[in-house]
């Protein structure tokens, strides 16, 4: 390939993997924007969103690739009923497990969290067996360049890389919509800066929070699915390390800010599809650690962070 | 004394500050259409009692009453809609929100577009300095700007009661003329104050009627003009007998 | 050390003879049990390895399994036959090879430790957790290294750690003697040494000077800070002790499994340990043992006898869902699940202090006692001697300020917090600092003890500058300061309150902690009378074993000042020390801080918004405004001063009185 063709091929391997980087990241970053907590179990609310949406398919007894009307209406049917399962899934962890220790001592509730993170790994273990399940090949999957264009071309480029970015962007520019324009995405935005005068406003404090809880819960549920159709793969144990990665982005791009969060999947993105390109897939966790480490001493606000993360 | 029937009425309250105990047996009463204005100097249980009427913190003891309602027991996003708006000490506005979205959160609570459209206007009349910077960023404002955005903001959820935590604090001389002026201006137009201060004089010659806290006690109340002509309440302040 | 954490004699005789007999019997009922056993010790001692950084300290390692990697992967690589590899071929002793281990663990600890240093709570967390991740990553890895710089290979396939295989066989330690090749009671006391050492260890250090610093850390680490409790040096020595130990269990995990692979000690590693000192009670010895002794039963014979017993259940009642079940594959649910419950209903955990919530109606309490049993007023003849020794001769010639502020100047972004403040304390001087809100006292406060750094400006005690010194350097220099809010180190004593006053006066060392020599036992001992003597004085005698938190209101500011004055300094700093008093203990209060001046010689600053108080006590007032010294005098003086007046009560006041 040429070095142009290499750039263009890394950009968008690097872009599909940012854009499901993107959506977890949101997750964490608006949760800890409101309440300052790390939600641990985050990452798996994501593996559960590849879990569930397979459920859901099988429910609807679609095994093999979708083509035309079915897939046009199963498809957007799926997205939903996951969004809204793994929604409620990441309301349900916090109004059992973080609400009660809200005001506890300060780490109480990253232990909670680290706890329902074992809990849900452990019972996708029982549910679906301890190795990978095949995520069958559900979206047709078309080689653009050599299929359609009939260009002949080292470049991959699928059809599958077009729904990453054609269901993040659009939710991407959703919720940016939601949080500017419309009158919840405001009273999240003012409880995150200051809960004591948002109260005063006459903010629901609490239902903001839950609000926060459904729509990173959503977001990553929507990842999951995606990762699914994409890698066709799933494993009880991938919300580790993915959430750990997004929690990466989040801190890398600004914990707190909803632009930081997308850059910073992104980068992430970009960084680990580089890194297992040109280092070793196996030390691309070391690197994104590392990175990890080095962000929260040096420059714990990140690149767009407007809250600085110190939790004494 | 003056008043009529009391529109915000605190008995007796005991209240925390942290682990200090701010407020020991604070009585108090501010009447429809009133301005009350609560002074004294720092540490002496102010700020508290304003988060009292807010619910902010909950009281030991005694009751707060608002127009004819038990309200020290109801959650403060309630307590807001029932019509007491706050301009907060240090005004707290949401600095990376534009003014007119900070305008907008102040009606959060309310669903009548038109009115709020009205009430838009007439904030912006009474703040013009606003309308230039309407889709500026809060935390880019001056101070005195910023004050005005927090009176600004509360105002537009049209409220029968008005809560002013030291809207003096960190002002030069003039802009406090200016904003006291404007605060007997909303008086007129029929919003209930109370208005906590520190800068005694200022606070006096706009009130109806004065309260003077110390240590977390009432120690003196009187008609505002009583106690900005007499020498008791320098007396109070810097602690002579 | 107090009742509870001391033996009673003869439980101790029974429990040292069940342990010592334990394995005989086994032996002998054939039960085979002590194998296990030995496994479930190893994690236990990690347990309480952590617990020296969890418990002890306040900071919660995700990542403690790297240091258990560590000392195991030091003893395999430092006593493996195996040849091939520039670090195998050696066989070192056993005995040798343990304590580099812990050395090597611990250098790994302050390694890690020191990025955290900067960084606190979750954050913190998370930097352990990710060197957590990054050590198994770095040992698989590090087992074929290849570096290929277009074409040229320096390095080929070089295998430092043995990669995903791991290392095996590791040597056994050789005691003549003692067969430790296939017999397992050796190994089990030999863990019984070193778990029982390690504990003694431990006990030391908790209670000691340096066990003292970890709690006040965990407790408020900026008023540690404030109290002279150097937080780097201390934070990094829990990171090193405790890793230490992970070194001991490391080396013997090693040595009595014989193989070691990366795959041991990942995440899930961490997290048990973690379970087992949240589950135990963050800080306590007895309750992490216990914890771990309940997570290793569990895990290892609880779980298979439930499976087994509801299995039998499913095929006497016929339901096959429950005929197959394995309960051993829920492990980590219940960790978690475990984790979630304490968290939410008992989050000391099993052996902690119980937390008490405050009493809703404490302040008629406190109302009814104060009337009845106020304090005794300070008196003279309690000023400790020891006190009065250490303050400056009155009769020496002092010419100099004891505190000397010039051109002081700070601000924050756009905000001039506190402009070109000058200020004097003349050598037992009493000044007052007062202003209207937002006027800068308390930054000023905050820039003399060193908590923030001026932008321009001088600060000389007795002529030395304390600027771009660390709050815990400038009380050792002899600058004391109490806060607004009560800063005391809640979940301590009364008497370990003072105690870590007095820290930076003390010398033990970490060594001197655990070994404890004469030196170092008679300085505990008169840190002890000290402390005793000044709880006396300030009026809160006997109640040395009391937790702070627990004390009334009043008690807490007297307490606040005792652990101030127990630093010996020159300079004491107040803020707002009458908030919250009744009239008595007000009373109180200013004639202690007359009798430190008169008896010791103490100069004093004050913030106080109360000026019927600062009026009083002070020699003389500056009064602050939008950062800058408006008035500077006695208190006559500033009574009748027009910018103060205007300062508080608005410009004009004065006109308006007048014209009224």
């Amino acid at each position: 390939m040429t070095w142009e063709e290499v750039l263009i091929q890394q950009t968008v391997n690097g872009l599909t993997r940012g854009a499901v980087f993107a959506l977890i990241a949101l997750g964490y970053t608006m949760v800890y924007g409101i309440i300052g907590l790390i939600n641990f179990a985050h990452g798996d609310v994501f593996m559960l969103g590849l879990f569930i949406s397979l459920a859901y398919f099988a429910l609807l007894g679609t095994t093999t690739t979708l083509q035309g009307w079915h897939l046009v209406t199963i498809l957007p049917m799926v997205f939903l009923a996951t969004m809204l399962t793994t929604g409620l899934l990441n309301v349900t962890i916090d109004r059992v497990a973080y609400r009660p220790l809200r005001h506890a001592f300060r780490l109480a509730p990253l232990i909670t969290a680290i706890g329902v993170s074992f809990m849900l790994e452990n019972l996708t273990l029982i549910w679906r067996g301890p190795a990978p399940i095949a995520y069958p090949d559900l979206f047709p999957s078309v080689d653009i360049l050599r299929d359609w264009l009939g260009m002949d071309s080292l470049l991959f480029i699928t059809t599958k890389d077009v729904l990453v970015l054609g269901t993040t962007v659009p939710l991407l520019i959703a919720l940016q919509y939601f949080v500017t324009r419309t009158r919840w995405g405001k009273a999240m935005r003012a409880t995150a800066q200051d809960k004591e005068t948002a109260l005063a406003l006459g903010i629901d404090v609490e239902k903001t929070i839950i609000l926060t809880f459904f729509i990173g819960g959503a977001l990553a549920g929507a990842a999951g699915l995606i990762q699914g159709l994409y890698y066709n793969i799933g494993m009880w144990w991938m919300g580790y390390q993915a959430g750990l990665r997004a929690f990466t982005a989040a801190v890398l791009g600004g914990i707190g800010s909803m632009p930081g969060a997308a850059l910073g999947g992104l980068l992430i993105g970009f960084l680990s599809a580089w890194s297992d390109q040109y280092i070793s897939a196996r030390w691309t966790n070391a690197l994104v650690f590392a990175i990890l480490i080095l962000v929260l001493v040096f420059r714990p606000q990140g690149l767009l962070g407007e809250r600085v993360p110190d939790k004494a | 004394m003056s008043g009529g029937v009391g529109l915000l009425e605190l008995q007796d309250i005991h209240a925390y500050y942290g682990n200090i105990r701010a407020l020991k047996g604070v009585s108090l009463r501010v009447g429809r259409g009133e301005i009350v204005t609560l002074i004294g100097s720092n540490g002496a249980g102010k700020t508290t009692t304003l988060r009292t009427v807010l619910g902010t913190v909950r009281p030991l003891r005694g009751t707060v009453t608002f127009d004819g309602r038990r309200i020290d027991r109801v959650p403060t996003h309630r307590i807001a809609r029932l019509g007491i708006a706050q301009s907060p000490e240090g005004r707290r506005i949401f600095a990376p929100m534009t003014v007119l979205e900070n305008l907008e959160l102040g009606a959060f609570a309310r669903t009548d577009r038109e009115a709020i459209a009205r009430d838009l206007e007439h904030v912006l009349a009474l703040f013009p300095r606003l309308r230039d910077r309407l889709q500026q960023k809060g935390g880019t404002l001056s101070g005195g700007e910023q004050q005005m955005l927090a009176m600004g903001r509360a105002l537009m959820a049209h409220p029968d009661m008005l809560l002013l935590d030291e809207p003096s604090m960190g002002l030069s001389p003039i802009l406090v003329e200016t904003i006291f002026d404007i605060i007997q201006s909303i008086n007129r137009l029929g919003t209930t104050i109370l208005l906590v201060e520190q800068n005694a004089r200022m606070a006096l010659r706009v009130a109806h009627r004065g309260y003077v806290i110390q240590t977390g006690r009432i120690v003196l109340q009187d008609a505002a003009a009583a106690l900005l002509h007499s020498d008791v309440v320098r007396k109070a302040y810097l602690g002579e007998k | 050390m107090t009742d509870r954490d001391r033996l009673r004699p003869l439980p101790a005789a029974l429990l040292v003879t069940a342990l010592l007999a334990y394995p005989f019997v086994d032996r002998a009922l054939q039960a085979q049990t002590v194998h296990a056993v030995t496994d479930a010790m190893i994690y236990v001692l990690l347990a309480l390895g952590l617990n020296i950084v969890v418990g002890y300290a306040g900071l919660l390692d995700l990542g403690y399994a790297a240091f258990f990697a560590i000392g195991a992967y030091t003893m395999g690589l430092l006593n493996s036959p195996v040849l091939g590899s520039p670090l195998y071929g050696h066989a070192w002793s056993f005995w040798v090879v343990i304590w580099i281990s812990a050395l090597v663990s611990a250098g790994l600890g302050v390694v890690i430790g020191a990025p955290t240093l900067r960084v606190r709570g979750d954050y913190l967390a998370i930097i352990t957790l990710a060197f957590g991740e990054i050590i198994p990553v770095a040992i698989r890895n590090l087992g074929d290294i290849t570096i290929d710089i277009g074409g040229w290979q320096p390095v080929q396939r070089l295998n430092l750690t043995g990669g995903e295989n791991g290392v095996n066989p590791v040597g056994r330690p050789h005691l003549p003697g003692v067969n430790f090749d296939t017999d397992f009671i050796p190994w089990y006391f030999l863990i019984l040494v070193i778990g029982a050492a390690s504990l003694w260890a431990m006990s030391r250090m908790r209670h000691s000077r340096l066990g003292r610093a970890w709690m006040a850390i965990r407790e408020d680490e900026t008023a540690a800070d404030c109290t002279g409790v150097n937080p780097v040096k201390t934070k990094l020595l829990a990171f090193a002790l405790g890793a230490s130990f992970a070194g001991f269990a490391g080396s013997f995990y090693a040595a009595k499994l014989q193989a070691i692979t990366p795959g041991a000690f990942e995440f899930n590693v961490s997290i048990m340990l973690l379970c087992m000192v949240v589950l135990g009670g963050m800080g306590s010895l007895r309750g992490v043992i216990l914890g771990g002794m309940l997570i290793t039963l569990f895990d290892r014979i609880l779980l298979a006898q439930m499976t087994f017993l509801i299995r039998w259940i499913g095929r006497s009642l016929g339901i096959a869902a429950l005929a197959s079940v394995d309960l051993t594959l829920w492990r980590w649910f219940f960790f978690g699940l475990g984790l979630v419950v304490i968290m939410l209903i008992r989050p000391e955990g099993l052996a902690g202090r119980r937390v008490r919530p405050p009493a809703a109606d404490v302040d008629e309490r406190e109302e009814a006692l104060a009337l009845v049993t106020a304090p005794p007023p300070p008196r003279a003849d309690t000023v400790p001697a020891w006190l009065r020794q250490s303050a400056p001769s009155a009769a020496a010639p002092v010419t100099r300020p004891v505190l000397e502020v010039r051109g002081l100047t700070r601000r924050f972004g756009g905000l001039l917090a506190v402009s070109e403040a000058d200020l004097r304390i003349p050598p037992r001087g009493i000044v007052g600092l007062i202003g209207p809100n937002g006027a800068g006292k308390t930054t000023f406060f905050n820039l003399i003890t060193g908590l923030l750094r001026p932008d321009r400006g001088e600060i000389l005690l007795d002529g030395e500058s304390l600027i771009g010194l660390r709050p815990h350097a400038i009380v050792g220099r002899g600058v004391a300061r109490t806060f607004q809010s009560i800063r005391l180190f809640q979940n301590m004593t009364v008497l370990d309150n003072v105690l870590v006053g007095e820290h930076c006066r003390l010398l033990a060392s970490v060594a001197g902690a655990v070994l404890r020599p004469p030196a170092v036992v008679a300085e505990e001992a008169r840190a002890r009378d000290r402390a005793r003597d000044m709880l006396a004085f300030v009026g809160l005698p006997d109640r040395d074993e009391e937790l702070a938190k627990n004390l009334a209101y009043g008690d807490q500011r007297r307490l606040e000042i005792a652990r101030a004055l127990a630093s010996q300094p020159r300079l004491l700093l107040l803020d707002e020390p009458t908030a919250g008093m009744n009239p008595r203990e007000t009373d109180a209060l200013t004639e202690l801080i007359g009798l430190l001046r008169e008896e010791i010689g103490l100069a004093v600053l004050l913030i106080e918004h109360r000026m019927e108080v600062v009026m009083a006590i002070s020699d003389r007032i500056t009064v602050l405004d939008y950062g800058t010294r408006i008035a500077e005098g006695t208190p006559a003086e500033i009574r009748r001063d027009a910018k103060v007046i205007e300062a508080y009560l608005g410009k004009g006041y004065e006109a308006e009185l007048v014209s009224g």
